[in-house]
């Protein structure tokens, strides 16, 4: 589904030269819930915003879907981004003039599906966080859990084959970090898709398959983990 | 310089070169401003002072003169008042106007001093340069030789000794150039620019023989001049004015005061929406350095310190634009100084603009340091509320992670309170009267208004967000979610999009309410002109159309001419009009004498009260007169009261028989019966003919046959032209429409300000919202939903600016027009509303804020969107 070969990202600071990412090279099959773990600055985002399309690599390449990103431009990027990759953030990022439907039906807008299937899809969606009830609501009404609930329901809601969650614990209390660790797993057993964790949570990542740990930019090391059965 | 100035220097010069482009946005907003402020100014200074210069120049040592105005002075007058004690000597002097009739410089105007040469070579100021020396004192006296100023002779291509085509007072004659002259101190001055001749040369030139312009005292210095002014008084002819040359300049100053004062103030919007400008950008960089505010809070800056950062930061960007506008400025004044001349000749008097070069003098260096002050102080002024919020910053909150900056809440209550105050001192305001003749109140009622409508902007872009929170239903569409969510984004910023608002408000509320204002007007001289202007053909002096000039030999031709075109087949009636400038209780007034009855049966007068027909024809028969509106206001006259007016015969008392308006001139007109005004000032000639045609004559036929009995009369005579009624009418309205071009300038700098100041808020917006933005890409928009997206925002903001502009823009309109319009010139203008004006207006103001979102738009789609994401 995704690999990476010797991928770098070198940032460039005055005289400096940061190697946010350094020779990393992965492979990530199709239905694996995959954790990066480390230390702030360690190259969890930057690897996420590479294979999101949001940022460049400086070496390396990303092959997604069997299909090499090197000449993607950034109009393909937002098709790919589009049809089959859903982002969730640390801080939510929901748009806060819109409530949270409205959210959830932004990117299935964005690709101009019509107006009775974004209503339906959108409704499912919603039932699947569990915020049906609350869809009415801006993100300034919502707990830090619910706009998370919203943030993952907009990352899913046009059934993306990769999701790509940057910290999505880091604001909320363990509690309601690990409901959304919990349903973040039962979505993608039930719509069999790839999930990509960043997190700092040793109790997230123990959610995953397999942990890769980070440390300078670099992948230092996979634990594999006995798949859990779905619901536990 | 204490030790912190440095150190304070760094930091605001560190925070100028961070954002290079938005500080040079606010540096050319502010630099436009004062460009126009400046620019205006200078020239009607200029303006100005060149005609003092001219007056002052020719005067050289007199210190009184004789004018008789139009009607000039008996050149027998200076046998009677030269003999006075007191006085120590009489000059003649004919100041007229040639027009050049061949070659490359062909209708360029020269102006042309007759001067008793023989006596002032070398008393004026001026010396000449002879071609023969030898017969230079017969060259003195003869009427063809002309002497020439250099500057004018190099301009012109006059070369001495060389012969000069030329048009005076209607001939064609041949001159020669007899010599050139040139200042006496070596300086340029306005000889350099004249013509001279001698005065009896002069006189036969223009046939003008017997009569003077004006007669120049020089005085005993140890004589009162008021004393020996009342004994002149004594023996000449009562019409005539005894005054010091310098109550010219003031009689002009006068004339066009309330002109250039609207212009002046016009010039000052454009520092106005400056002003917005400055606190936007100022509001922005306190909103961005917030926690760097905390910082220095925290390590024992001073609230005070704090706000002086940034009025000094305010100050720098005003110093650099006003440095930019005072330049620009001059050298936009050069082009003003000919417009504004211009637009004075045409309505006022004639007043030649000189030679406009600004160069490194002490004129040029005071006003661009007036610049450099307009530039600080609208900056400071803008800067002052954001510099206050900086040092106000709660420095726990500042440093603490998160934003700042919330969502702002507008106190709504207290700017409602606002709006409505303003409103009541500008409703007020607008029922006063003048002060000092000028509409001082009315001006405050303006700024009432503009200020009303910036109190309640930012409730409208409040509103815009509790509509949208407010809704029962989701957006189900991409434009509408778009929508939504500019409008939301726009709403949380109430405070600073208001300003923006309020500046597109300012510009496009004085755009339209000037648009509305001379539309009103042109459409009321429309008016006023298709029913006034009867006259099938007029026959006029070649140079009529041609505007005022001076001199007035060739702006008359002779009664005699009346039999003439009356005789000629297809001609029902001619009326005979004759203007002259005179002065009635001090005021200088159009007189107009002509054939009321004919005028009566074929045209009429717009009476304020009464019949046309029967208020001329009462005239016509009791003698009396009528007096425009404008000199009724001004003199306090009303139908059925007497006034004196001074006439070579003597002091004559006068009936008003009507009221009537006027829109050929703001300094009042006076309309007598010919016979009574030959009667009284000895006076046949004719400004022009009204023809009127028999039923059924063809007008182009009997327009031929005029011009062929013209042709006729003289040779080497440049016959009159005969102009057909709906060519007067098409320049009257030219004419109009150039008085106003100036104004459209001065409103498209403020327009243009205004769209800066969009400009700045969306790159704010833009650089405010760069997570946001990346959060969008990261979901999925394209660069161009995220160009949609800022562009909506754009709109909005266009659209509150454009409602509010159209409400201040009518609401100006009617002050302009029933106030500040009425009180300046004493016009009487109906107001028309041109709703299709109002919607181009809207147009325009929406698709200016389009085109300023455009490019924040464009670079907000193409920044990195990891780094957006990265943003706090």
């Amino acid at each position: 589904m995704l690999k990476l070969d010797q991928v770098s990202k070198i940032y460039q600071r005055g005289e400096a030269t940061i190697a946010g990412l350094d020779r990393v090279t992965l492979d990530v099959a199709t239905g694996d819930f995959c954790a990066f773990v480390g230390p702030s600055g360690c190259g969890k985002s930057t690897l996420l915003n590479l294979i999101a399309g949001l940022d460049r690599p400086s070496a390396g390449e990303i092959v997604l879907d069997g299909q090499s990103t090197a000449r993607f431009t950034s109009n393909d990027w937002t098709r790919i981004r589009r049809e089959s990759i859903g982002i969730v953030f640390q801080a939510f990022h929901l748009v806060p003039g819109l409530s949270a439907e409205e959210n959830v039906a932004f990117p299935l807008l964005l690709r101009g599906d019509g107006r009775k299937a974004v209503q339906s899809r959108v409704e499912e969606t919603l039932a699947l966080v569990d915020m049906t009830h609350r869809r009415r609501h801006r993100p300034s009404e919502l707990s830090g859990g619910e706009q998370q609930r919203v943030a993952i329901a907009r990352a899913i809601v046009h059934q993306p084959k990769l999701i790509l969650a940057d910290e999505p614990t880091g604001n909320l209390d363990s509690h309601h970090g690990a409901d959304i660790i919990e349903l973040l797993r039962t979505l993608m057993r039930r719509f069999h898709q790839t999930v990509l964790l960043a997190t700092h949570s040793i109790a997230a990542a123990e959610a995953a398959d397999y942990v890769w740990t980070m440390k300078d930019g670099q992948l230092l090391t996979r634990t594999a983990r006995e798949p859990l059965p779905i619901g536990q | 310089m204490t030790p912190g100035q440095p150190l304070a220097s760094a930091l605001i010069l560190a925070h100028v070169l961070e954002r290079p482009l938005r500080a040079l946005l606010s540096i050319v907003g502010v630099g436009l401003g004062v460009l126009a402020s400046v620019a205006i100014g200078t020239a009607n200074v200029e303006v100005l002072r060149s005609f003092e210069q001219t007056v002052m120049t020719v005067a050289g040592p007199a210190t009184l003169e004789i004018v008789g105005h139009d009607l000039g002075v008996d050149e027998e007058v200076i046998t009677a008042v030269s003999r006075l004690s007191g006085v120590a000597s009489a000059a003649p002097l004919l100041e007229e106007t040639l027009i050049v009739a061949s070659g490359d410089h062909r209708g360029e105007a020269i102006q042309v001093f007759g001067l008793d040469l023989l006596t002032e070579v070398g008393a004026r100021g001026f010396r000449i340069q002879e071609a023969d020396r030898e017969r230079a004192l017969e060259g003195l006296f003869a009427s063809d030789i002309i002497y020439v100023g250099q500057e004018l002779a190099v301009g012109s291509n006059i070369a001495l000794g060389s012969s000069l085509e030329v048009i005076a007072g209607g001939r064609i004659v041949r001159l020669r150039v007899g010599g050139l002259i040139e200042g006496k101190n070596g300086r340029s001055s306005l000889w350099d620019r004249v013509a001279v001749m001698d005065v009896a040369a002069a006189q036969v030139l223009f046939s003008l023989i017997g009569r003077l312009d004006r007669i120049e005292l020089v005085t005993q210095p140890e004589q009162q001049v008021d004393e020996i002014a009342a004994t002149v008084r004594s023996v000449i002819p009562p019409h005539l004015i005894v005054q010091r040359p310098a109550r010219r300049t003031e009689q002009v100053e006068n004339m066009v005061r309330s002109f250039q004062l609207n212009l002046k103030v016009l010039s000052w919007v454009g520092l106005l929406v400056g002003t917005f400008l400055i606190y936007n950008t100022m509001a922005f960089s306190v909103a961005q350095r917030r926690r760097e505010i905390g910082i220095y809070r925290a390590l024992g800056m001073t609230e005070l310190r704090v706000a002086a950062l940034f009025l000094t930061e305010g100050g720098l960007l005003g110093l650099l634009g006003g440095l930019l506008g005072g330049v620009g400025g001059i050298w936009l004044a050069q082009t003003l100084v000919s417009l504004v001349s211009r637009t004075i000749t045409e309505i006022y008097v004639p007043i030649v603009s000189g030679h406009a070069v600004f160069l490194l003098d002490r004129q040029s260096i005071s006003a661009v340091g007036k610049g450099i002050a307009f530039g600080m102080g609208v900056a400071m002024l803008g800067a002052l509320a954001p510099s206050l919020e900086a040092s106000r910053t709660i420095t726990v909150r500042a440093l603490a992670p998160g934003d700042y900056e919330q969502a702002q809440q507008v106190r709504g209550r207290l700017f409602m309170w606002m709006s409505l105050i303003f409103l009541t001192v500008g409703a007020f305001s607008s029922l006063m009267g003048p002060v000092a003749g000028l509409p001082v109140f009315g001006y405050l009622a303006t700024l009432c208004v503009l200020a009303s409508l910036a109190c309640l902007s930012p409730l409208c872009v409040q509103a815009l967000g509790c509509r949208i929170r407010n809704r029962k239903t989701a957006a189900a569409t991409l434009g509408g979610t778009l929508r939504q969510v500019a409008a939301d984004h726009a709403s949380r910023h109430p405070g600073r999009n208001a300003v923006t608002v309020s500046a597109l408000m300012v510009g496009l509320a004085i755009m339209i309410g000037v648009v509305v204002m001379v539309r009103s007007f042109r459409e009321t001289v429309e008016a006023w002109v298709n029913e006034t202007v009867m006259a099938d053909l007029i026959v006029a002096p070649p140079t009529w159309l041609q505007g005022k000039q001076v001199g007035h030999a060739s702006r008359a031709l002779p009664g005699s001419l009346e039999p003439v075109l009356s005789s000629i087949e297809g001609v029902a009636a001619v009326d005979t009009y004759r203007d002259v400038q005179v002065e009635v209780q001090g005021q200088p007034v159009t007189l107009v004498s002509r054939a009321l009855r004919v005028h009566a049966q074929q045209s009429r007068y717009l009476v304020v009260q009464g019949d046309s027909t029967a208020t001329l024809t009462r005239a016509a028969e009791t003698g009396g007169v009528l007096v425009s509106e404008v000199l009724a206001n001004r003199l306090g006259l009303y139908t059925g009261e007497q006034v004196t007016i001074t006439t070579p015969k003597g002091p004559q008392t006068v009936t008003v028989e009507g009221i009537f308006y006027d829109y050929a001139t703001d300094g009042g007109k006076m309309v007598m019966e010919r016979t009574r005004y030959r009667e009284l000032w000895n006076d046949d000639r004719v400004t022009v003919f009204a023809v009127y045609l028999s039923p059924g004559a063809k007008s182009g036929q009997v327009r031929q046959a005029l011009l062929d009995v013209l042709a006729q009369r003289e040779e080497r005579t440049i016959p009159p032209i005969v102009i057909r009624n709906r060519d007067l009418r098409r320049e009257i309205l030219e004419i109009f429409d150039r008085t106003f071009l100036l104004t459209y300038v001065l409103e498209m700098i403020a327009v243009l300000v205004a769209v800066l100041g969009i400009v700045n808020t969306l790159v704010t917006a833009v650089l405010e919202r760069r997570r946001e933005i990346a959060t969008l890409q990261a979901i999925g928009a394209s660069t161009k939903q995220v160009e949609r997206l800022v562009l909506w925002e754009a709109v909005y903001l266009g659209l509150i600016g454009a409602v509010l502009g159209v409400i201040g823009g009518l609401a100006l309109a009617w002050i302009l027009i029933v106030v500040i319009n009425k009180q300046s010139f004493g016009w009487t203008i109906r107001m028309t509303v041109p709703v299709g004006l109002l919607i181009q207006a809207v147009v325009l103001a929406v698709t200016a804020a389009w085109i300023a979102g455009y490019f924040p738009a464009r670079w907000a789609a193409r920044q990195p969107v990891a780094e957006g994401l990265r943003q706090e």
